[in-house]
């Protein structure tokens, strides 16, 4: 018996829209059409049992039914004294029409947007009351009266059962659409632990929205639902973890994307382009889930289009949660600021006062413009007004994240998320990046934050740049106390003091300074003999580099370069027989070591190193006295 | 709920009737939202076996049935029966032979 109870229900789902559009047909109202199919259900349910389930379940059920049809028909017309001989109406129609106009029905602009809801799944779909309501989580009394509700009202407005005029069909169809799209996404609302047949409403309206696709081919905005539909579908596995818990689009396995969905999605598309009709809401929407599925990982999703997609979107549907999405997506395309502009516009909108996805959407973007405290108080607003657990758990996540944005982190991942924040320019990502270098070098990328203390930093920041230049000193102290805000950290940058600057240019080196690096032994020949012949000869530093070893003329202590005297005394004429080290041509003053084989030709034939830059003579000698190689020209001794 | 549903190779000789019963087969599973993809199949294929370390590869046929038509179906349904009663209305088209039905998981 149960079995055939469950063979019943079977036949019945997949029977029922075309068993109640055809009685349909012959009685013009679809409330009659529904009771005498269920009467034919009761038949079976009696007879069946003992006779076996017959050959053909469907067409059993649609004859019973029908002879119930024509014995009401008859009836109907001896009460109104109509001869009831005189044939009854059985217009030829194929069966596929009948389920068309059905749908049509059940969506007929009488009805409120419940109504049509659950007269489609009732008459169309073929679900119990029961499981409506459960669905829906409502109480099933509360869904038989209204099912009862809508096909009176469907009977007192005379909406019979007539095919729709060519001109009505796409707007009867529309809210068609309209009604499969909220099943849809009440059954995508469902998350894991809930009642299976909430996230079964997600497959009835696949399977309502297929069958529309077939029954009018030429309506591009079905195959738009339909492609929506199965693109959505098929991250529907992805979009929760293990415990539940949400999963954002972007954060999503893609690996468990559904990919014979995503291919049917594409082919409905497809099928909607063919029609070489400008895109409808539906199309426009399964467009950007269509950049979505094509993208294979987040990163290679093409927001600049989503963003364009969203541009004509909210012109034939300006809704708030539109304008709100296109807010996200100029974020992701144009940068957290530019989304901000956006979304802080919503803010008047007293439609979206109560709706969590604004704050939520706007903690995002201020996150990403690294404005925690900001983006904490509108995570904060956003979890006051959702109750959905699984929006709450991933909200309480971000508010955390929010507090401490790095502290549970390491020093190597804090540092690259502090350099990957979108507010950087590229030459302040390089400036910091040195003395991340140093930092993480000494440190190592995997000291846990916590363990990150003025102390540690004071000592390494020393030893790279403590007899450095103040003004690099001051360049690095302040990197560490930006990224010290930035971690919420502000204790680690306590050891560093500022130093006091002094301007170079202006400010020669003292004469017993510069005795003292000028003999320093911790100074190699090379950096001795440069400054020597700088300080002695006041000849521009660019002379003094693009010296060769011919042009010296050692006796005479002086040497000839672009067009000018170099002259020195006798401290560099001490040293430089020392450089020279018996080499006859080439640059003078020459790098530490072997360039890269590509480099140019200006180097010493007898060591193969190249020339010593400018840039790096003077860091050599910033990095020594905080001064200029200039200042050398013009200092006493 | 997924099912695929096989057709075993079987001795019935595929005429042009059955091609067009079972494309009207086809028309009414699409038309009743449920077909999610479906196809012929190659009567023998390849077979793979391991032991150990060493896989066979044996090329079909493996069945005796020389006239073979074999196929799939992968159907989205609500239940077991409704996969069972839309595989009953496909071996009432073809005629003698065996069908399987097994649910698809994840």
């Amino acid at each position: 018996m149960a079995d055939v109870r469950r063979t019943i229900d079977a036949v019945w789902k997949l029977e029922s829209a075309r068993i109640v559009g055809g009685l349909a047909r012959l009685v013009h109202d679809v409330g009659l059409a529904e009771e005498l199919a269920q009467d034919a259900l009761v038949a079976a349910l009696e007879q069946w049992p003992e006779a076996g389930v017959p050959d053909n379940p469907g067409a059993w059920l649609t004859t019973v039914a029908r002879r119930r049809a024509v014995d009401h028909i008859r009836r109907e017309r001896r009460t109104s004294e109509i001869n009831p001989d005189f044939p009854y109406e059985d217009e030829p129609a194929p069966q596929q029409d009948d389920v068309l106009r059905l749908m049509v029905v059940c969506c007929h602009p009488a009805l409120s947007r419940e109504a049509r809801v659950a007269l489609t799944l009732r008459l169309v779909a073929g679900l119990s009351a029961a499981e409506i309501a459960r669905a829906f989580l409502l109480d099933e009394q509360r869904v038989v009266r209204r099912i009862a509700a809508a096909k009176q009202t469907l009977a007192e407005e005379g909406a019979g059962f007539a095919r729709p005029s060519t001109d009505a069909l796409p707007g009867r169809i529309g809210s068609v659409l309209e009604v499969l799209y909220l099943v849809f996404n009440e059954g995508y609302a469902a998350t894991a632990g809930q009642d299976l047949i909430r996230a079964d409403l997600c497959r009835e309206a696949l399977r309502l929205g297929r069958m529309l696709a077939e029954l009018a081919p030429a309506e591009a905005e079905v195959h738009g639902l339909v492609a929506l539909m199965e693109l959505q579908e098929s991250r529907f596995a992805a979009r929760t973890g293990p415990a539940g818990e949400l999963i954002l689009l972007h954060e999503q396995n893609r690996g468990r994307w559904d990919q014979l969905l995503i291919k049917r999605g594409f082919a409905a598309m497809l099928r909607a382009r063919a029609l070489g009709k400008p895109p409808g809401p539906y199309v426009l929407q399964a467009a950007i889930a269509v950049c979505h599925a094509q993208a294979r990982t987040a990163d290679e999703t093409d927001w600049a289009r989503i963003a364009t997609l969203y541009d004509a979107l909210v012109r034939l549907l300006p809704t708030p949660v539109v304008r709100l999405n296109r807010a996200v997506a100029i974020g992701m395309a144009y940068g957290p600021e530019a989304g901000l502009s956006e979304a802080d516009a919503l803010l008047t909108d007293p439609s979206l006062r109560d709706y969590h996805l604004l704050p939520a959407v706007r903690g995002d973007l201020l996150a990403r413009s690294s404005r925690h405290s900001e983006a904490a108080r509108e995570f904060e607003r956003a979890l006051s007004l959702t109750r959905n657990e699984s929006e709450r758990e991933f909200l309480r996540r971000r508010i955390a994240e929010m507090a401490a944005p790095a502290a549970s982190g390491t020093l190597g991942a804090a540092v690259a998320a502090f350099l990957a924040r979108d507010d950087l320019d590229r030459a302040t990502v390089r400036s910091y990046g040195q003395t991340f270098t140093r930092l993480r070098r000494a440190l190592g990328d995997s000291l846990p934050l916590d363990e990150l203390t003025a102390d540690r930093v004071a000592a390494v920041c020393t030893t790279a740049w403590g007899s450095a230049a103040a003004k690099t000193w001051n360049r690095h102290r302040s990197t560490v106390r930006s990224f010290a805000d930035w971690s919420s950290l502000p204790g680690i940058a306590a050891g560093l003091e500022r130093r006091t600057e002094k301007p170079p240019e202006n400010d020669p080196i003292p004469p017993a300074d510069l005795a003292t690096v000028l003999d320093s032994p911790r100074h190699s020949l090379r950096e001795r003999t440069l400054w020597r012949l700088l300080h002695e000869s006041g000849a521009p530093v660019s002379a003094v580099l693009a010296l060769d070893v011919e042009d010296l003329d050692l006796n005479d202590r002086r040497a000839r370069s672009g067009g000018r005297w170099v002259t020195w005394r006798s401290e560099a004429a001490a040293l430089l027989p020392g450089l020279v080290a018996g080499r006859t041509s080439g640059p003078l003053f020459l790098t530490d070591r072997r360039p890269g084989p590509s480099t140019s030709a200006d180097r010493c034939p007898h060591t193969g190193r190249a020339r010593l830059s400018y840039e790096r003579a003077e860091y050599l000698f910033k990095q020594a006295t905080g001064h200029t190689l200039r200042t050398l020209r013009h200092a006493d001794q | 709920m997924r099912y695929l549903m096989i057709q075993k190779p079987s001795d019935t000789h595929p005429d042009e009737k059955l091609f067009a019963e079972m494309g009207a087969f086809i028309e009414e599973l699409t038309v009743a939202g449920v077909l999610l993809a479906t196809g012929g199949l190659e009567p023998g294929g390849v077979l793979l076996s391991s032991v150990g370390d060493e896989i066979t590869v044996t090329d079909g046929p493996f069945a005796e049935a020389k006239e073979a038509a074999a196929g799939f179906a992968l159907v989205e349904v609500g239940s077991k029966e409704e996969a069972i009663e839309l595989a009953r209305r496909f071996r009432k088209i073809v005629g003698d032979g065996e069908s399987t039905i097994q649910q698809v998981f994840g």
